[in-house]
């Protein structure tokens, strides 16, 4: 046998080889993760109680959104804010006054519709759906910001020399290890409503009378206006944005007091390890030019850290898309829903209501909605990271 | 900034990280304590604060843990946790350096088309997935089976990359000499790279032992009786039949994060490097 075939069989036996190699998981993925998002577009086009029945067409879709119309220009709006953040992107580079007048007209022609439409859509589609839509929302501003913050702020003191570090790195951590079911059963009793839980108990120090926590479906600024944010308008406009207005539950704040406490100190970790990666030299020229504490911190800590922040802020949004065990053990039927994000809402539409097409359409929502924020940031996050 | 200066600025700086930790441990503290109380206790007897004595039981009761554990049938549950957690760990080792080192180290025809492919997965949510899965799995009869449990999560395109990015800095010549001499593929993976990466696969193991031990939803939704049904769905449908009877409640938080604790204390240092690396994914 002469050299070349001699390496054309090997060539041969190596491509094999690898098949072989990445044969196990590419089936299991294929089968258990890529081949289910075409078999839910299926689902969801059917009338599909525990077992298949009809074919329905968009009749799922049509129930979720109510209104094709008003869906459309929604959906036009959402595209109209893009367009203006792209202009408005733009002035700086460019200079030129032309993108900043457009950018700004697109913005407010955008936002109007919005803040037209968007209480139509909702009244004329699947309230429990908009509703839990809302309720991710403040559930990913409630928290993301804060454990960015407080993860940040604790980096910074860990990052420093000082004594046990380890220890605090082991404790902080001890929240995100344990089993999300067990800390939630504990968070359960420290947010009841009794007054002897820890939550009033805290209260009864400052001298403040108990209250609900987990079972509190108002929101927390009608809470806080002594009830006088009240829905009484006929308005369907003025209704809904009133329902944004009174903030999220206080049942919803107490689930976020439980993600502050699984999260806070996994940021931490990661923003350490982020801060241990900037080149000491930067610091070192930095202080030879004589820039002060926080023209350092703002100048070269949080730029070079934007990478992390990038990563901890996308796994913080995606992470409220897909909440669950905590909700499940934490929500309670007085807090009447308003404590269930999407994918709570979707869990209890496919298992407890066995409605699996409606549930898929939904499920396809939310991915659709995934996608789009991750690709918006990926955009947003291009022209302003600095990777190093 | 002065000498004394700095060292208060230290002091401070402890103090408040200390202050952190202690609100990282108040509800484990919360947590033992009730779940040592008698019933009476859990409502008579009440405290915010670690410190006062009222926060803690009179008289220890551990005969709630006792009761918990026959109550809940625990001992099954954690069986079938411990079981359902080797079958995911050993497969997701396997296939997954597999993969890695074909992907990282060989040369086959789309093989790169095939790697990205498997990479935008990581961005479908889990919800998705959810419905149809339970539909095949229904289909294929593994309801209350230990295959629904453990089968989808053998592979998974996170750990696939983890390990890729590690096993890729290998140097090629390390393998090309073992080719030399006569070893094949599997072989120079078993007695070279692997020997290499003991602190990613340890990162891979760790990451699926945390994940398989404490997820709910699927478990939840594809054991319909105690029969394969791991704690975390075990304690779930446990709260929800303690009712207000806190301190059994508790008891069966506590059962449950043991095994976990007890795992972390011991290997703390690979447990907090391997959660870091897991953050290193840009």
């Amino acid at each position: 046998m002469d050299l070349r075939s001699y390496k054309r069989v090997r060539r041969r036996k190596d491509n094999l080889t690898g098949y072989l190699f990445i044969l196990p998981s590419v089936l299991i993925i294929s089968i258990f993760g890529i081949f289910p998002v075409f078999f839910t577009l299926y689902v969801s086009l059917h009338k599909w109680r525990i077992k298949r029945s009809r074919f329905l067409g968009l009749a799922n879709y049509g129930e979720l959104f109510g209104n094709v119309w008003y869906l459309l220009i929604v959906v036009a709006a959402l595209g109209g804010i893009a367009l203006a953040g792209y202009l408005l992107s733009r002035t700086k580079s460019s200079s030129r006054p032309r993108f900043t007048i457009s950018g700004v007209f697109v913005l407010l022609i955008a936002l109007a519709a919005l803040a037209v439409f968007v209480p139509y859509l909702a009244e004329a589609g699947d309230g429990g759906m908009f509703g839990s839509m809302r309720v991710t929302i403040w559930y990913s501003l409630g928290t993301v910001p804060v454990q960015l913050g407080l993860g940040l702020l604790l980096a910074s003191f860990l990052y420093q020399k000082i004594p046990a570090k380890q220890v605090f790195r082991v404790v902080y951590l001890l929240p995100y290890i344990v089993p999300s079911v067990a800390s939630a059963a504990v968070f359960e009793r420290l947010f009841s409503l009794k007054p002897e839980s820890f939550a009033n108990q805290v209260l009864a120090l400052f001298g403040r009378s108990p209250m609900q926590w987990l079972l509190e479906p108002k929101g927390i600024f009608l809470l806080m206006s002594g009830e006088r944010m009240a829905a009484t308008s006929e308005n369907i406009i003025a209704n809904y944005w009133l329902s944004w207005a009174q903030g999220p539950s206080l049942a919803l704040l107490s689930i976020m007091f439980f993600n502050w406490w699984v999260f806070v100190g996994y940021y931490t970790l990661i923003y350490t390890n982020g801060l241990a990666n900037i080149p000491r030299q930067l610091y070192e020229a930095a202080e030879v030019d004589g820039a002060g504490k926080l023209t350092v911190f703002f100048r070269i800590t949080l730029p070079l850290l934007s990478p992390t922040t990038y990563f901890l802020t996308l796994l913080g949004i995606i992470g409220t898309f897909k909440a669950f065990a905590h909700i499940y053990v934490l929500r309670h039927p007085a807090a009447r829903g308003e404590v269930d994000p999407m994918s709570v809402q979707i869990f209890f539409t496919f298992f407890r209501k066995s409605r699996f097409g409606y549930a898929a359409a939904m499920s396809l929502l939310l991915f659709v909605i995934v996608l789009v924020l991750t690709l918006v940031q990926r955009r947003i996050m291009k022209e302003r990271v600095h990777y190093g | 900034m002065g000498r004394s200066g700095s060292s208060w600025l230290k002091v401070l700086l402890v103090v408040l990280l200390a202050m952190g930790a202690f609100v990282s441990i108040i509800p484990f503290l919360y947590m033992v304590s009730h779940s040592l109380k008698s019933l009476a206790e859990t409502v008579t007897r009440s405290s915010a604060i670690p410190f006062d004595p009222r926060f803690w039981p009179r008289v220890p009761q551990w005969v709630n843990y006792k009761v918990a554990w026959q109550e809940a049938r625990f001992g099954l549950y954690f069986r079938n946790s411990v079981i359902i957690t080797a079958v995911t760990i050993c497969g997701l080792l396997v296939t997954s350096s597999l993969s890695a080192f074909a992907f990282a180290k060989l040369r086959f025809p789309g093989r790169d088309l095939v790697f990205s492919i498997l990479l935008a997965t990581l961005m479908i949510p889990q919800t998705v997935l959810l419905i149809p899965n339970f539909i095949v799995v229904a289909k294929l009869g593994w309801i209350d089976r230990l295959p629904a449990l453990t089968v989808p999560f053998l592979a998974s395109a996170f750990h696939i990359f983890l390990l890729r990015q590690f096993f890729s800095q290998i140097p090629d010549e390390l393998l090309e000499s073992a080719r030399i001499d006569g070893a094949s593929h599997l072989r120079s993976l078993l007695s070279i790279v692997v020997p290499l990466s003991k602190a990613p696969i340890f990162t891979v193991a760790f990451l699926s032992f945390i994940y398989t031990w404490n997820s709910l939803q699927w478990p939840l939704v594809v054991t319909q009786t105690p029969r394969w049904r791991p704690i975390a769905v075990g304690l779930t449908v446990f709260i929800t039949e303690a009712g207000p009877e806190t301190h059994l409640r508790l008891a069966g938080a506590v059962i449950a994060v043991i095994p976990v604790i007890t795992m972390y204390f011991i290997a703390q240092r690979q447990f907090t490097e391997a959660i870091t690396r897991s953050g290193l994914k840009e």
